[in-house]
């Protein structure tokens, strides 16, 4: 058996290699501290995750716990060992009497919110259940948004009612602060906020440009993603489902009997008033506004097309609730037909009545489902200027290419239907086809082949780029900005059929340092007035092109350099002042509870 | 009907080094006005003699001959106010004191004490938002100060020397003077705490002129736009004062957050610790001056924007009103107009590179080269070296270097920190005939 010294002389043994599971089972806070069962139980739940021979921290292949406090100087130890001798993987802080879910008898909670190593296991399990979620979702490994395999995470940083994803620090910082009440409030132990942040860590992964200053659309999406990968990733877990629907746990011994629920509490306005209750939740109350409010809005706003043009919506973090919103509409309204098709039956002498526990699974199956097909969606999506239209027009081709059929549930139907009453339609100008999917590329057009290898083409940036500069005409893609091909990422899915869906994601973006003087020629849109002559600024193009599984063009996403329309809304909120940004700004990009809401 | 306009104004921009002080004199046939906007330093040019202040406030009574009729206070940061602080009725705020028994003393609205607020203080429809707001306003002031005192017992790892100078600067500008803000509340003989669009009537007073007042708007004003984010933003700085002592216990070790759990100190980390460890100090500084740069943001943006008219010219002294103050008066075209024709411009916040929108920068129709008919004048108070940082890509240096050259080349631009040290002011004339 070999064996390894660790630093401090603890001793890592390598596992048997008697059998080798491929996911294990971690527990964590299933929300947050806030969300309790009746009685006053805080709700765990067991998570499915990848397994892997975990290093003190824990440490593992994709993230590096850190468990370092500034504000007090300390480093926490990690004490916990995630695998017995003999090689088989365990999970620390499962509760003693091996419940599964649910509550923890009032002691064992007591112990692990008062252990700092649960604290670091909660976030190492969220984080890695995330990352697996963007793998499952895009049917290959993903890399975090800098340079490096493993995501550092301080579940203590310091404190500060804060936690965020820094690219410079190749990590995540989640802060603690004392709320109104008096006790310490973790943000690492908040499900929703630790999923938010590793989202932005992906996010910026798969689209780097994407923090770039653009339309207020762009400055929103990085917050609206994150929350809603956040949200959909709380709710597909049955345990939050059956919590908020006030739901006690399945104990063991229930013999698996039928549960009833009443029709009025699955209303639309019922089932709101439910997920409200269940997200207003720990920081919501402790710091009202900070964190709790704009979840609440995700819910509450309501449908209006007006929305994005009013002045109030203008501000990236409000502009950001209203795809949010959209989103968790259509998760509600999936849901509820969803429901209906369950029939009802009558249960304890009372008729009209649904199965409780179907109702539970249909909710985390709608969550699960739209989750897979947001994170999807960035695959179709442009390198540059995202807008929340281009969204869903990229989240409808997602969902085409693998369910062709959409009539059972409606899914696309009811999501364009929904965004559209948010005001959120997909991009006009014959991009999109009837159903609001991204056009294919057209077969026709005289696109050469013949110098480039299919082999390196799936895995070379420097194949794609000969093959971009090739066909550049029929790609329309202009020579005198500097392109760079980002990506080259071959997924592969399954689809209902059984059969697999390969494809080959690329992207490229053109980056243009011009001066005002040449926003006409070069952008295609009249100089805006405050934009002086002499001023320079860079523009950006870019497109993703989606080769279908004979390395043949099927998807040309592209966000030409001069679409004058697009250049012309982000030349307009370039900004008052500078533009510039600052390196600290760059540090507090993603700061959950930035200090911007601190102000005014 | 001549004698009751002005025919000239001159205007005495006081070199207090990084801080505001000028002494604007409003010349008729048989009279002068005078007006003071702010008295106030947060560092003196380094050869400054210690008693500059002093120096200051006996110059500003020898030119407006023992009578000041007008001062304003735009905000209540120190180097905006620090003169007027009292000491034994011999400070220069005492001097300044005498000098405006007679005058009307003109503030923002969040300066308005409780009394005036039930009387016709300025948002008789919206109690608990202004006190809401002042209470805010106040804890930020004293989270500064204990902020400046816990850094100077022990200052955080993980910040640069010029990121704690930084740090300690802001703090100290930061932390209220109470001598300053007694005085002033006590100051003159009717006292105006003014909000956007506020009416104000100084025909008697300065005969002639017309006095807008474009900043800071109220909490009304604004709601649409931040109603929810003001709320959040008083609840935040309420509970801030907290912050600082759990931090202090915990810094300390005498509070801990697992008692029992073994640690190991900053000092001694394991080799795969330290890395991480030191970006997590970095970035804990970073927060703590993104506080201390929130709350400076915050009360630079209670100040008075206020323009002057006589006889078809226009100043427009905004204090360090930053682009949130801004937003409201830039919003209406209108006021956008107004500002086009502007004269005279006493650069914002020292010349950051917030402080003077773009919208309000090219809209001036009389910047322009040297030749050009009717070229604006600008004035800038400050030192550079002291706010901000020049380091490459952070680029808040104060006064920021690109905006300098905009003011040079398209202004006649007056500086005092290109005064030499000992020049105690500098005089610009404005021909109102």
């Amino acid at each position: 058996m070999a064996t390894s010294r660790g630093s401090k002389g603890q001793t890592e043994t390598a596992p048997a290699a008697v059998r080798v599971p491929h996911t294990r089972r971690l527990t964590i806070i299933a929300k947050d501290p806030g969300v309790r069962l009746e009685g006053g139980a805080m709700l765990f739940a067991r998570i499915e995750i990848p397994a892997e021979d975990l290093a003190p921290g824990p440490t593992g292949y994709r993230v590096k716990v850190v468990d370092f406090d500034a504000t007090a100087g300390r480093l926490y130890k990690p004490l916990q060992h995630y695998q017995a001798p003999d090689g088989t993987l365990v999970d620390p802080f499962r509760a003693d009497d091996g419940e599964d879910v649910g509550a923890l008898a009032a002691s064992h909670q007591a112990r692990l919110l008062a252990d700092p190593n649960f604290h670091a296991q909660n976030t190492y399990a969220i984080v890695m259940r995330i990352l697996a979620r963007f793998e499952f979702a895009l049917g290959r490994r993903i890399e975090w948004g800098f340079n490096g395999h493993q995501l550092n995470v301080a579940p203590h940083a310091f404190l500060d009612a804060n936690a965020f994803y820094s690219n410079e620090d190749s990590g995540l910082m989640f802060g603690y602060f004392k709320g109104k009440s008096g006790a310490m409030v973790f943000t690492a132990l908040s499900h929703d906020i630790v999923a938010h942040e590793t989202t932005h860590a992906l996010l910026d992964g798969l689209r780097d440009r994407f923090t770039e200053p653009s339309s207020p659309d762009q400055a929103a999406f990085h917050e609206a993603f994150a929350d809603i990968v956040a949200l959909l990733s709380v709710f597909a877990l049955p345990e939050v489902v059956a919590a908020i629907l006030g739901a006690p746990p399945r104990g063991k011994d229930d013999g698996g009997k039928i549960r009833g629920i009443e029709p009025d509490k699955l209303t639309l306005a019922a089932l709101q008033s439910s997920i409200l209750a269940g997200i207003a939740a720990q920081l919501g109350l402790e710091l009202d506004g900070l964190r709790g409010n704009a979840l609440r809005q995700s819910v509450l706003l309501e449908p209006d097309a007006g929305l994005l043009a009013s002045e109030e919506f203008a501000e990236p973090h409000r502009r950001g609730e209203v795809l949010v919103a959209a989103m968790m509409r259509t998760a509600l309204t999936l849901w509820r037909s969803r429901i209906e098709t369950l029939g009802t039956l009558e249960f304890e002498g009372k008729g009209g009545q649904y199965n409780l526990d179907r109702v539970i699974e249909e909710g985390a199956k709608v969550a699960d489902h739209l989750l897979t097909m947001a994170i999807r969606a960035v695959d179709y999506c442009p390198p540059t200027d995202i807008d929340f239209g281009v969204y869903l027009a990229a989240f409808l081709t997602a969902d085409a290419e693998l369910m062709p059929d959409d009539n059972r549930f409606r899914y696309r139907e009811t999501l364009r239907a929904t965004f559209a009453s948010y005001g959120i339609t997909t991009p006009g100008g014959g991009r999109c086809a009837d159903d609001g999917s991204w056009r294919g590329f057209d077969a026709a057009l005289p696109v050469n082949y013949a110098r480039s290898h299919f082999e390196s083409m799936l895995r070379d940036k420097d194949e794609v780029f000969r093959f971009i500069w090739d066909n550049r005409r029929v790609l329309g893609i202009g020579t005198r900005a500097t392109i760079k091909v980002g990506a080259v990422r071959p997924s592969i899915r399954q689809s209902p059929d059984g059969f697999f869906v390969r494809e080959t994601v690329c992207t490229y973006v053109q980056i243009a340092n011009i001066f005002g003087s040449e926003v006409k020629s070069v952008l295609g849109v009249d100089r805006p007035e405050e934009l002086e002559t002499t001023r320079s600024i860079t523009a950006f193009g870019g497109g993703t092109i989606i080769f279908d599984q004979y390395g043949r063009i099927k998807y040309h996403i592209a966000h030409p350099l001069n679409d004058g329309e697009r250049q012309k809304k982000r030349l307009a909120s370039l900004g008052e002042i500078d533009g510039g940004e600052t390196a600290f700004d760059r540090r507090n990009r993603f700061a959950l509870l930035h200090a911007a809401r601190a102000s005014d | 009907m001549a004698a009751r306009r002005p025919s000239e104004v001159v205007i005495f921009t006081y070199q207090v080094g990084f801080g505001d002080c000028f002494l604007l004199r409003f010349v008729y046939a048989s009279m002068a006005r005078h007006v003071l906007i702010d008295f106030g330093t947060m560092g003196l040019p380094k050869t400054a003699e210690s008693g500059r202040m002093l120096r200051i406030a006996n110059d500003i009574a020898d030119k407006c001959g023992g009578k000041l009729d007008i001062v304003v206070a735009t905000h209540r940061h120190a180097d905006h106010i620090s003169g007027f602080a009292t000491k034994n009725g011999a400070a220069s705020g005492d001097i300044i004191a005498a000098l405006a028994k007679d005058a009307v003393v003109l503030q923002p609205w969040t300066e308005a004490p409780d009394l005036a607020v039930d009387a016709e203080g300025p948002l008789p429809d919206d109690h608990q938002g202004f006190a809401a707001r002042r209470a805010s306003l106040a804890s930020m002031q004293g989270f500064a100060a204990e902020l400046v005192a816990a850094l100077a017992a022990k200052p955080p790892r993980g910040l640069s020397k010029a990121a704690l100078d930084q740090l300690a600067f802001i703090g100290r500008d930061n932390i209220a003077n109470l001598s300053a803000v007694e005085n002033l509340m006590a100051m003159g003989k009717q006292r105006i705490y003014a909000y956007h669009g506020l009416a104000v009537d100084l025909r008697k007073v300065l005969p002639g002129i017309k006095l807008r007042v474009l900043g800071p708007p109220t909490l009304k004003q604004t709601e649409t736009i931040r109603k929810q984010r003001a709320k959040d933003a008083d609840e935040f700085w309420q509970l801030a004062p907290q912050r600082l002592a759990a931090e202090a216990a915990l810094g300390t070790g005498s509070d801990e957050l697992f008692p029992g759990h073994p640690f190991a100190r900053a000092t001694r980390l394991p080799m795969e610790a330290r890395w991480f460890a030191r970006r997590v100090e970095a970035a804990a500084g970073d927060q703590k001056l993104s506080l201390v740069r929130v709350l400076d943001k915050a009360m630079n943006n209670t100040s008075l924007i206020l323009l002057f008219e006589a006889r078809g010219k226009k100043l427009l002294f905004p204090g360090d009103a930053q682009i949130e103050n801004w937003a409201f008066a830039l919003a209406q075209p209108d006021i956008r107009a107004l500002l086009a024709g502007v004269d005279l411009y006493k650069v914002g916040h020292h010349g950051s590179r917030n402080a003077t929108p773009k919208t309000l920068w090219n809209g001036f129709a009389n910047r322009g080269g040297q030749a050009k008919k009717g070229r604006m004048t600008a004035l800038l108070s400050t030192m550079p070296g002291k706010h901000g940082n020049a380091d490459e890509g952070v680029r808040s240096e104060v006064p920021r270097t690109t905006l300098l050259k905009a003011l040079a080349d398209d202004t006649h631009l007056h500086s005092t920190h290109t005064l030499a040290p000992d020049t105690l002011f500098e005089e610009v004339r404005i021909k109102l005939a």
